[in-house]
């Protein structure tokens, strides 16, 4: 009894998604909202990973467009200047791109507060300045063209509504990966760091390497975003990897609410799709964007989701004050 | 040009320009040492502070000295602003927050400023005439005598300011004391409050006596307000002389670096050195650790 | 009772912040299977003698053994799992967290399940949270917290939060369990309960060493008693000795 109640918390949510996943292409009939459909899953990949790193763990990334972009460009260059396939690139990405994060990750994970977010920053900015001059390999700001699509044994990802199911699967496999690592032993000690690092390391949990570890996987899943975007728009200019985007994905991480990997997906969704839908203020993007960000910041600093459930339980009133204040 | 005057000028150009990135550390400096908060909003005060110039002198056609003196009171408001409407209700949150929510106020400001004045580059006419002065072989430009002396006298300003007013004094004692500080009868709001003009006043001068040389745009102040932020790290956050040092040092490295190696990873040297200094020495060259501040 | 094996020994042990000397040459020993106490007036030490031991921060000088190996300038998880743990003055708590999950976390050294076992939910990991949970739910019942098990550890009641700090240590089994000021905050029926809790805990095998500044309770349940001040070593002795020393009595007079 209490198994079949503590698997259906577990996996319930998951299942409904994979559901809605599956079949939201039958409502989405014209393509080009099925373009911001997978533009949606390939940020939700990475606003899921920086979840782990911010949301659980507590430690600030400025620089996860580097990520982005050098899993993309990895096997963007491999297949454009190698004539690899996509498939061949995938993992030389991910290992690629952990590699780096590890090496940057062990002393960037040692600075706190302020001074880890600017770390971050520096390396993403070093990343991007190298995007943009290595023109024999990235092709400069003008661009890498000549990307190959995705195909497996054969199978050629060659439409939108494939390649939707494409990074469907991706999204689902790093959801169901995030949602068992944050249920396990891991994911208590990397929320044991959150909440106090002194405390945790007298428990013997290594505080420096769990940081580290969660700061290559978020990397990781950046990379496999950045492998799907690459291979999807078969064409890289760095512009798309530089500080702006960085902040906007710490934006969908803060938006969505920290500390929970349904809020990740929720902030990508709703960033990702708001200038389509605000594209009379297309001018005023950016604006629009900063001022979100201070709003939300002062009136809902755990973000729009846990900010709803807040609101929803107040107006519900004090029939379920005991239910809110314990979740 | 011989490679000694080559490099004379390259240093001359170094020194030009870390002057710059050191006011706007300054501006990191004053608003860290009475909030610990770093402002990622500080290069969008340089931003403004050249742009509000442009538009004194071209649509108000005030004198340069005037519109000068009009940017820097209406940046510091800006900032005085900033703080009460988005710091001071926050002032107890986690870091992260504090971060997001001065990141969101750059991409804010810079939004507005990309409306108001176009994305175009503008100039400001040099303070006193574009004839080089011959130095060595090498040359110097008026405006960077400017901007030598400039940041010069606003240090030795704030130097005097902290050191010898009661207000400089109290913000000093607010920042390192808080609580004590509280307790003898120093308001530390009002002290956060002259903290954020001061630092939008230092950088709209950095911004003002800078667009001579690089012209005013509304995208300048990512990048330059990371600059200033790195002179801080190198000297020491918290470090006033340090802050100098820490500025005159990358602007020098980045200039000879652009010169000698390639002018394309000219900014990658500065993040190259702000992440040493971060890994292998974050207290900076001159800092001595939490007790030795200013 | 007084085996004297032991179990914890430093060795001219000194910290110096700038000029202040925290620590001066502090040698002593807690011996296997006794409540030990440090006690001293305020600044005397003490908790930067718990700092220093369990490798928060490091010492200027001097030696720390555990179990007879030099556990000097280890990281402080390195130090945990050799067995040495402690709580915290100001409680550090996993706010956040739920009560059970705190114990949960206190487990993580008996357990080993990591990233990719974790992230593919392998059958061992799973047998092994099965028994994580039952373990951790025997300690909550061993300090009486049960019903607590499944609300955030924020919004337990003070006492009741320092109870689960020191059951999140036990989940550790530790050979030394040290607890830094337990009854900071508590009432008296609460110090009592916690007396007979840690009175348990010895009688369970475990070494506790407490700094404490409730002297009804230090000489209430205390083998032997170690007095500093200005972090050198006053005194030592069986609670009844400490009473009556004349330097001690000084040491806490003066301090009046």
């Amino acid at each position: 009894m209490k198994r079949t109640s503590l698997t259906r918390t577990r996996y319930g949510g998951f299942a409904v998604f994979a559901l809605f996943l599956l079949l939201l292409p039958l409502a989405v009939t014209n393509d080009y909202y099925l373009n911001v459909l997978i533009f949606i899953g390939i940020h939700s990949i990475i606003a899921m990973g920086l979840d782990l790193l911010m949301g659980y763990t507590g430690q600030i990334s400025l620089g996860h467009a580097a990520f982005f972009g050098l899993g993309g460009y990895i096997s963007g260059i491999l297949s454009a200047k190698g004539g690899w396939t996509a498939l061949a690139g995938l993992p030389l990405a991910i290992l690629g791109v952990g590699l780096i994060a590890w090496v940057i990750g062990v002393p960037t994970l040692k600075l706190h507060g302020h001074y880890l977010a600017m770390a971050t920053l520096g390396f993403g900015m070093i990343v991007f300045i190298f995007f943009n001059e290595l023109v024999p390999l990235t092709g400069g700001p003008s661009g890498l063209t000549g990307i190959e699509g995705v195909s497996v044994l054969g199978f050629a990802f060659d439409s939108d509504l494939k390649y939707y199911y494409l990074v469907a699967s991706a999204l689902l496999l790093a959801l169901l990966l995030s949602i068992n690592i944050v249920r396990s032993r891991v994911g208590r000690a990397l929320r044991a760091i959150h909440g106090s690092e002194v405390a945790s390391s007298v428990l013997g949990v290594n505080v420096a390497r769990f940081k580290v570890a969660i700061f290559v996987l978020s990397a990781v899943y950046a990379a496999l975003a950045g492998w799907l975007y690459a291979h999807y728009i078969t064409f890289l200019s760095p512009s798309s990897f530089g500080f702006l985007f960085s902040v906007k994905l710490v934006t969908m991480v803060v938006i969505g609410s920290l500390g929970s990997i349904w809020g990740g997906i929720f902030g990508a969704a709703l960033l990702t799709s708001l200038p389509e839908f605000l594209f009379v203020f297309e001018k005023y993007e950016t604006t629009v964007f900063g001022l979100i960000l201070i709003l939300v910041m002062i009136f809902m600093p755990k973000g729009l989701l846990r900010g709803i459930e807040d609101l929803v339980l107040r107006i519900l009133g004090p029939r379920v004050k005991g239910e809110g204040s314990k979740g | 040009m011989s490679l000694d005057q080559q490099i004379l000028q390259y240093l001359i150009t170094g020194v030009t320009v870390g002057s710059i990135y050191a006011l706007i550390g300054m501006g990191f400096n004053i608003i860290y040492n009475s909030t610990e908060i770093i402002n990622f909003a500080q290069g969008e005060f340089v931003m403004l502070g050249g742009l509000f110039t442009v538009t004194g002198m071209r649509v108000l056609h005030l004198p340069l000295p005037f519109a000068a003196l009009m940017a820097v009171m209406a940046v510091a408001l800006i900032a005085i602003l900033f703080d009460v409407v988005a710091i001071r209700p926050l002032k107890d949150a986690s870091s992260i927050t504090l971060i997001i929510i001065t990141i969101g106020a750059s991409i804010f400001l810079r939004g507005i400023a990309s409306i108001l004045w176009g994305k175009e580059p503008y100039p400001i006419p040099a303070f006193s005439g574009e004839d080089p002065i011959p130095f060595f072989g090498a040359v110097i430009q008026p405006q960077s005598l400017w901007v030598m002396g400039i940041t010069f006298l606003i240090v030795l300003g704030l130097r005097q300011f902290f050191n010898r007013t009661i207000i400089g004094k109290a913000m000093l004692a607010s920042a390192f004391q808080p609580k004590a500080a509280r307790l003898v009868g120093i308001d530390t709001r009002s002290m956060t409050l002259i903290s954020f003009g001061l630092s939008g006043f230092v950088g709209a001068a950095a911004g003002i006596v800078i667009a001579p040389i690089s012209m005013a745009q509304y995208d300048i102040g990512i990048m330059i307000g990371l600059k200033g932020f790195c002179a801080a790290i190198i000297g020491g956050l918290g470090n006033f002389w340090g802050v100098v040092l820490g500025g005159v040092a990358l602007g020098v490295l980045e200039s000879l670096g652009a010169g000698l190696i390639s002018s394309g990873y000219k900014d990658a040297i500065a993040f190259g050195i702000l992440l040493i200094m971060l890994f292998f020495r974050p207290q900076g060259i001159l800092g001595k650790g939490k007790g030795d501040r200013v | 009772m007084m085996d004297a094996v032991p179990l914890l020994r430093t060795e001219n042990l000194s910290r110096h912040f700038g000029g202040v000397k925290a620590l001066s040459e502090l040698t002593f020993t807690v011996r296997k299977g006794l409540i030990q106490a440090v006690i001293g007036p305020n600044g005397a030490g003490k908790t930067t003698l718990f700092n220093v031991i369990s490798g928060v921060f490091p010492q200027t000088s001097g030696k720390v053994f555990f179990q007879e190996q030099e556990i000097t300038g280890l990281p402080t998880h390195a130090i945990a799992r050799r067995g040495l743990t402690r709580t915290f003055q100001n409680l550090r708590l996993f706010s956040e967290m739920t009560v059970l999950e705190n114990i949960m976390v206190g487990m993580h050294l008996q357990s080993r399940g990591g990233f990719l076992a974790s992230a593919f939910r392998l059958p061992w990991v799973l047998r092994e949270e099965k028994r994580i949970r039952e373990e951790s739910l025997g300690w909550l019942d061993f300090v009486e917290m049960t019903q607590y098990a499944n609300i955030p550890a924020a919004s337990l009641p003070f006492g009741k939060q320092r109870i689960l700090e020191l059951a999140r240590g036990l989940a550790l089994k530790p050979s030394l369990l040290m607890l830094d000021e337990p009854a900071a905050g508590l009432n008296i029926r609460e110090t009592e309960e916690l007396a007979a809790l840690i009175l348990r805990i010895r009688d369970n095998g475990i070494t506790v060493l407490l700094v404490e500044h409730d002297m009804d309770l230090v000489m209430g349940i205390s083998d032997h008693v170690t007095v500093v001040d200005q972090g050198k070593k006053l005194a030592d002795g069986d609670p009844e000795t400490i009473r009556n020393d004349e330097r001690v009595l000084k040491a806490y007079l003066g301090e009046e």
